[in-house]
C-alpha cells in the first residue's frame, strides 16, 4: 500500500513534469508573452513536483523548491495581470506577498525545520495561503469572465480554473489534514485527484482541434447563419462589414475588431474607435498577417488590393492560438467574397440610378429648348412673325411635327425615369373602358391614312374598370398608334373591348408586318424597339410598350402579345374589372376628363 | 402629316395643358378685358431665361398685354412694390431662389398679390401639388403649351384671381 502511494506520488510528479514540458514546448513554438507567464508557472510547478520526489533533500534544495513553488503561484497571478492589469497597489502588494511567502518558506525548511509541528503547520499554511491567493484570485476572475466569452474561450477558461482549483484544494487539504491525510489510501486518493488537474490545465492551454470543435458546436449554427447573411443578402457594404466584424470578434472571443479597406480606410469597427484602428493599421506591415500580442490581422483579398480584418483581444481574451488564426483567415475569405458582392451590387444600383437621374436631368434640360422652338414655330405658323409663303408654311409644319416627336420622346423619357424611381402616382377612378378606347381612337385618328380602316368593336354594356383613365387612354392610344405604324400596307385595325371572368380587355389587332418570335422578348424592355429593314424608317423611342406594360402592371393589369410574322399582331391590354359598386359613375366619360386633369377642374369651375 | 397636337396628346394628355376640343379664342378678347386699374392688363413674368421671356413677351404683347419681365425674385419683389400687375407668370428655376420660395415670400409680403401661374420645365406631381398648395392657380409645363395657349387663358386667370377673393385693398 505504501508502495502504491509512492507510485501515485511518482505518477503525479511525472504528470506535472510532462505538463511542464508540453506547455514549455507549446510556448516555445508560438511565443506569446501572456502564455509565457502560464508556461513559466507550470514549468516551475513541474520542477517542484520533480524535486519533491527526491528523498531527504538537502536544505538548499528544499529552499529552492519553496522559492519555485511560490514563483509558480506568482506567475499565475502575472498571467492574470497580462489579461486584466492589476491595480498599482495590488501589484505592489503581490510582490510584498511573494517576498513574505518566500521568507516564510525558507524559514520553514531551514530554521524551523525541526521545530514544533504546530509551528511548521502554521508556516506551511501561510505558505499555501499566499499561493492560494496568487492562483485563487485568477481562478475566480477567469471563471466569472468566461461567462461572456464564446464557447471555446469559455471552456478553456473554465478548464484552467478547474485545474488550479483542484491543486489549491489538494495543497490546502494536505497541509491542514496533517496525519489524517498521510495514510497511503488518502495519499493515493489525493494524488489521483491531482492527476485530474493535469489534463484539465493542458486542455485549457492547448485544446486539440476536435475538442474546440465540440465546444464550438453550440455556436456553429448562429455562425453559419451569419455567414449566409454575408453571402446571400444584399445590404450596403458598410452594414455587411459591420456584421462581419461583429461575428469575427465573436468567433475568436476577442473584444474589439475592425475591417479596413486596402487604402487603410476603416469601413467597420466594433468596440474600437476609428482613430485607434487607423493607427493600428498604419503602424504595421499589412502584408504580414498573423498574431502578435492580442491582435490577429487576416488579409481580405479584394479587387482593389488587400484589406484587413483585424481582431483585438481584450482583458478577458485568452491567448489566440493557431486554430483561431486559421479560422479567422477562412472567415476572412467569406468576408472578402461578401464585400466584393456588396460592392458589385452597389455599383449596379449606382449605374441604374445614374441612368435614371441622367434620363431625368437630360429630359428636363431638353424641355427648355423645345419650349422655345415649339413656341416660335407656333407663332410662325400663326403668322405672328410675318406671312410665310407656301413652302415656308410647309417647312414650319414639318418642323412642328418633328418638334412634337422630340417632345414625345422627352415625355416618355421622363415618365420612364419616374417609373424607375417609383415616382408615378396613379389617380384611379371608376371609368368605362369603352369610353377610354373611344377617346384613344380619337387621338390617333390623324395618323390614319386612307389605306387603313379602324374598326371599333365595343360591347353594348358598360365595361367598368377602376383605373387612371388618362394613363389607360395613353396605353390604348399607343397600341393603336403602333398598329397603324407597323401596318405600312394598310389593312384593318381592330380595337375590341371585352369583359370576362373579372377581367376587362382591350385587344388591338392589325394586319401588318408582325413580329418575329425571337423578338417578342425584347418588345417590352426599355428602348427595346425591334429594328428590321421594314421598321428602321419608322420613328419611335422604344419606350412606348415598356411604359404601357409598366403602367398596366401598376394597375394590376398587363399587356400581352400574339403575333405571326407577315400576318399581323394582336396586343391585348388586360385590366381588372371594377368590383360591384354603386352606379354613381353613370357617365364614365365625363368623369374621366374631370378626374384626370385637376388643372382643368379649376378651369371648369371658374368658367 | 401628323398633327403636332395629336402627337403630344398621345402621351400625357392630362398634363398637356391644352384641351383637344377647345377652339382658339380670338385675340381681341384681351382688349375687352381691363386690368385692375382700368388700363390694359399688366403681366409680370418672373423668368431668367431671356429666350423664353422674349418669346412669351412677343406673343403676349401682340395679344395686347403689357409685359414686365423680372429675371430674379428680388427684381420681382421691387416690381411688385412699385406697380400692381394683374397676373404673375412664375418660373421655378431662378438664379437667386426657387420659384416656390418666391411664391412663399409673395404670400407673406404681398397678401393681396395678383394670381400666380407657374410655368416650369418640371411636371412632377409633387411639384404641381406644392405649387398649388402655395396658392398658384395653375401649373403648366412649358414644353407642353405654346405661347398662344398661355395667352388665351390669361383672361380666365385674371378673372379667376378677382373672384378668388383677392380684392383691392
Amino acid at each position: 500500500m505504501i508502495l502504491a502511494a509512492a507510485v501515485a506520488l511518482d505518477l503525479t510528479a511525472a504528470a506535472f513534469v510532462a505538463l511542464g514540458v508540453a506547455i514549455g514546448y507549446h510556448w516555445y513554438r508560438d511565443r506569446g508573452r501572456t502564455q509565457g507567464m502560464l508556461a513559466l508557472a507550470l514549468v516551475a510547478l513541474a520542477v517542484v513536483a520533480a524535486l519533491g520526489r527526491i528523498p531527504n533533500p538537502p536544505v538548499l534544495l528544499s529552499a529552492v523548491i519553496v522559492v519555485l513553488f511560490m514563483a509558480s503561484g506568482f506567475f499565475v497571478l502575472l498571467f492574470r495581470h497580462e489579461f486584466i492589469p492589476l491595480g498599482r497597489t495590488a501589484y505592489r502588494g503581490a510582490f510584498v506577498l511573494l517576498a513574505v511567502g518566500i521568507g516564510l518558506g525558507v524559514l520553514d525548511v531551514t530554521v524551523f525545520a525541526h521545530a514544533n509541528p504546530v509551528v511548521v503547520t502554521l508556516l506551511g499554511l501561510g505558505l499555501i495561503s499566499i499561493w492560494a491567493v496568487f492562483t485563487g484570485e485568477p481562478i475566480v476572475r477567469f471563471w466569472l469572465a468566461s461567462n461572456r466569452l464564446p464557447a471555446v474561450q469559455r471552456a478553456r477558461m473554465r478548464f484552467l480554473s478547474f485545474g488550479f482549483a483542484i491543486l489549491i484544494t489538494i495543497l490546502v487539504v494536505d497541509v491542514l489534514g496533517g496525519s489524517a491525510v498521510q495514510s497511503p489510501t488518502a495519499v493515493i486518493i489525493t494524488q489521483l485527484i491531482a492527476l485530474v488537474a493535469v489534463p484539465a490545465i493542458y486542455l485549457s492551454l492547448a485544446p486539440p482541434p476536435l475538442l474546440r470543435r465540440i465546444w464550438r458546436m453550440s455556436e456553429e449554427n448562429a455562425l453559419r447563419a451569419a455567414m449566409q447573411d454575408l453571402l446571400i443578402f444584399t445590404t450596403s457594404r458598410e452594414a455587411l462589414a459591420e456584421r462581419a466584424t461583429f461575428w469575427a470578434v465573436r468567433l475568436v472571443g476577442a473584444t474589439a475588431g475592425f475591417i479596413a479597406d486596402p487604402n487603410g480606410k476603416i469601413i467597420a469597427n466594433t468596440a474600437i474607435d476609428r482613430a485607434h484602428a487607423a493607427r493600428l493599421i498604419s503602424g504595421r506591415d499589412r502584408s504580414a498577417s498573423g498574431s502578435t500580442t492580442g491582435i490577429i490581422m487576416a488579409p481580405l483579398h479584394l479587387t482593389e488590393g488587400v484589406g484587413t480584418l483585424a481582431i483585438i483581444g481584450g482583458p478577458f481574451t485568452p491567448v489566440f492560438g493557431t486554430e483561431e488564426i486559421s479560422q479567422l483567415r477562412a472567415y476572412a475569405n467569406s468576408v472578402s467574397a461578401g464585400l466584393e458582392r456588396a460592392r458589385v451590387a452597389e455599383r449596379m444600383a449606382a449605374i441604374e440610378s445614374n441612368k435614371s437621374q441622367f434620363l431625368n436631368l437630360a429630359s428636363h434640360e431638353l424641355r427648355g429648348p423645345v419650349t422655345v422652338i415649339r413656341g416660335y414655330l407656333s407663332m410662325l405658323e400663326a403668322g405672328l412673325l410675318g406671312e410665310l409663303n407656301d413652302r415656308g408654311r410647309m417647312a414650319a409644319g414639318v418642323m412642328a411635327a418633328k418638334v412634337s416627336e422630340m417632345n414625345e420622346l422627352i415625355e416618355e423619357m421622363i415618365e420612364s425615369a419616374r417609373l424607375e424611381e417609383g415616382g408615378v402616382t396613379l389617380r384611379a377612378v371608376e371609368a368605362d373602358l369603352r369610353e377610354i378606347a373611344r377617346s384613344a381612337a380619337y387621338i390617333v385618328t390623324p395618323m390614319l391614312e386612307s389605306k387603313h380602316q379602324l374598326v371599333m368593336d365595343l360591347p353594348e354594356r358598360r365595361v367598368r374598370v377602376k383605373v387612371d383613365p388618362d394613363r389607360t387612354k395613353t396605353i390604348v392610344a399607343n397600341l393603336l398608334s403602333n398598329a397603324i405604324k407597323y401596318s405600312p400596307d394598310g389593312g384593318v385595325i381592330t380595337c375590341q373591348v371585352r369583359s370576362r371572368a373579372g377581367m376587362a380587355k382591350v385587344a388591338v389587332s392589325d394586319q401588318g408586318i408582325g413580329i418575329r418570335r425571337e423578338s417578342i422578348a425584347t418588345l417590352f424592355t426599355r428602348f427595346g424597339r425591334i429594328i428590321t429593314p421594314e421598321t428602321e424608317h419608322l420613328k419611335g423611342t422604344g419606350l412606348g410598350l415598356f411604359l404601357g406594360r409598366q403602367l398596366a402592371r401598376l394597375q394590376d393589369g398587363d399587356i400581352t402579345v400574339a403575333s405571326v410574322e407577315g400576318e399581323g399582331s394582336t396586343f391585348t391590354l388586360q385590366l381588372p374589372l371594377a368590383g360591384a359598386g354603386p352606379e354613381a359613375a353613370s357617365n364614365g366619360g365625363a368623369e374621366t376628363s374631370a378626374e384626370g386633369a385637376p388643372e382643368h377642374t379649376v378651369s371648369a369651375s371658374s368658367s | 402629316m401628323i398633327d403636332a397636337r395629336s402627337v403630344l396628346l398621345l402621351w400625357f394628355p392630362d398634363q398637356a395643358g391644352i384641351t383637344g376640343g377647345r377652339t382658339r379664342e380670338p385675340a381681341i378678347f384681351p382688349l375687352r378685358l381691363k386690368g385692375r386699374k382700368g388700363l390694359e392688363v399688366h403681366i409680370l413674368m418672373i423668368e431668367d431665361d431671356a429666350s423664353i421671356a422674349d418669346m412669351y413677351r412677343l406673343q403676349l404683347e401682340h395679344d395686347g398685354y403689357k409685359v414686365t419681365v423680372a429675371t430674379t425674385g428680388e427684381i420681382a419683389f421691387s416690381t411688385l412694390s412699385g406697380s400692381a400687375p394683374d397676373l404673375v407668370l412664375l418660373d421655378l428655376l431662378l438664379p437667386d431662389r426657387s420659384g416656390f420660395e418666391v411664391l412663399d415670400a409673395l404670400n407673406e409680403r404681398f397678401p393681396n398679390h395678383p394670381p400666380v401661374v407657374i410655368l416650369s420645365n418640371y411636371g412632377e406631381p409633387s411639384m404641381i401639388d406644392r405649387g398649388r398648395s402655395l396658392g398658384a392657380i395653375e401649373y403648366l409645363v412649358k414644353s407642353r403649351v405654346t405661347p398662344a395657349d398661355i395667352s388665351e387663358q390669361i383672361p380666365m386667370w385674371v378673372e379667376q384671381g378677382r373672384r378668388g377673393g383677392r380684392k383691392e385693398s
